[in-house]
């Protein structure tokens, strides 16, 4: 995730961003986080991933850019496929897998409290 | 009953197949049910056929070594330079058509605009360059097939090899012949208003004489003599031929790291050349003037011409940044 420069009216109270596994994804991570977010209930193949993640985020992720993501998580160690003798093979979070994912919504969630705050504060805003 | 042509079995299949070997082996029976249950709800999308044929070329040149993370160094260096010469290849199509073309107008009568002088001269010698480049990087190559010929193991690169002596054969004998037929001074050895040979000219006239607009306009092509269309459509065949040969060749040998490393070093200069190259051609197109007789005047295909070629050197010298990364790293300590 990037760092934001640090401006005069960051506070004290604005914790830096840290930096966490899912920042190498680049522009995978947003279909990362999906996924991940995704198999945190439960192993799912990919059809399912593609049906869950519509319906939490509204997001459709097309076949090419999930199994991306897909490949790039296994890589990384962050999901592992479960052996079945189905055609659709099932993936689960694994134990770094978890740990990325709750250091990047941290991240997100510090981002997003610092402008949800920032805006009640600012009188044209509110 | 076997699913149809246009059944979502064979659909998904056929978009797999957009994807690499290695990566169809490991994902393609999971991928290709994914796209059956996506047919499912969606029977026709361009978006997902788009996406698939963006994400499985990517995965391509991905597993070429041309994107995304780097691969083991021998193989990526392997890598950046093949995507060099499949670079260089089309960039030379086009550039030497256009250069033969202006050779030509020089055996006629010499440029009025200094633009065209300077870029005549600048790209011949960049076609010098890239001459001693050849030799120069052939010459471990054909050294490790006449060891290997010793071994009696060419069967190892017979194939490529043999693809490689076919296309050469064709496009030498086929060049030649059909070089007698230049517009220049018939082929005559340095003419005496000339920069660069006239046999050169010829033969180079002759070997890119399909890069041509006649292909636009059928009716005006086909008063041409029936041998020179054959010819036309055979050449790029021979040369596509010659350019697989040599890679296929180049892939099955066992290169040690240091003539890998000398290949890299030779493919910057290559790079450096086209550069180089592509500046004189490019002072032609911007700032030639077609003066005398309209002898030097610039065409679509002329500009179209440049700016791929711009586009093969952005390529070759992505390609060639890859090969160096990996050089730097397989560089004996010390």
């Amino acid at each position: 995730m990037a760092r934001f420069p640090a401006s005069e009216n960051e506070s004290e109270s604005d914790p830096p961003a840290e930096p966490e596994a899912l920042a190498a994804f680049g522009r995978y991570a947003g279909p990362a986080t999906l996924i991940l977010s995704s198999l945190a209930d439960g192993t799912k193949h990919g059809y399912a991933l593609t049906k869950d993640i519509d319906a939490f985020a509204g997001v459709r992720l097309a076949p090419g850019t999930l199994y991306e993501a897909l490949a790039r998580l296994e890589r990384q160690g962050l999901i592992e496929a479960v052996e079945t003798d189905d055609r659709r093979r099932p993936y689960k979070l694994t134990a770094a897998g978890a740990v990325a994912l709750r250091a990047h919504l941290d991240a997100q969630r510090r981002i997003a409290d610092v402008g949800l705050r920032r805006l009640a504060e600012s009188p044209g805003h509110a | 009953m076997t699913p149809g042509w246009g059944s979502p079995g064979r659909r998904a299949g056929r978009l797999v197949r957009c994807y690499p070997a290695t990566w169809r082996a490991r994902y393609g029976e999971e991928f290709a049910q994914l796209l059956i249950d996506d047919m499912s709800d969606r029977p026709r999308s361009w978006r997902r056929t788009a996406d698939v044929v963006r994400s499985g070329t990517l995965a391509r040149l991905t597993s070429a070594g041309l994107a995304g993370g780097a691969l083991e160094p021998d193989a990526q260096i392997r890598a950046g330079l093949a995507g060099l010469g499949f670079a260089l290849a089309g960039f030379l199509v086009l550039g030497i058509a256009i250069w033969s073309q202006l050779t030509i107008g020089w055996q006629w009568s010499a440029p009025a605009a200094p633009a065209t002088t300077v870029a005549m001269v600048v790209m011949s010698g960049a076609v010098a360059c890239f001459l001693v480049l050849f030799a120069a990087a052939g010459i471990p190559i054909i050294w490790t097939l006449v060891r290997i010929a010793r071994r009696r193991e060419l069967h190892r690169v017979a194939r490529p090899l043999l693809t490689a002596a076919g296309g050469t054969v064709v496009l030498v004998v086929g060049s030649r012949h059909f070089g007698h037929g230049w517009p220049g001074t018939g082929g005559r050895p340095w003419a005496h208003s000339g920069l660069v040979p006239g046999s050169l000219g010829a033969f180079s006239w002759a070997s890119t004489l399909w890069v041509t607009s006649y292909w636009a306009h059928p009716r005006a092509l086909s008063a041409f003599p029936a041998g020179e269309i054959a010819w036309m459509a055979a050449s790029p065949l021979a040369l596509l031929a010659l350019v697989l040969g040599i890679a296929g060749t180049v892939r099955r040998l066992a290169l040690p790291a240091s003539v890998l490393r000398y290949e890299t070093r030779l493919a910057v200069a290559a790079a450096v050349a086209m550069a180089g190259f592509l500046a004189g051609a490019g002072s032609w197109v911007i700032s030639g003037g077609p003066a005398p007789r309209g002898l030097f005047r610039v065409g679509a295909l002329d500009d179209l011409g440049v700016v791929a070629m711009a586009a093969a050197l952005v390529l070759g010298f992505h390609c060639v940044q890859r090969a160096q990364a990996a050089c730097a790293a397989t560089r004996p300590a010390g």
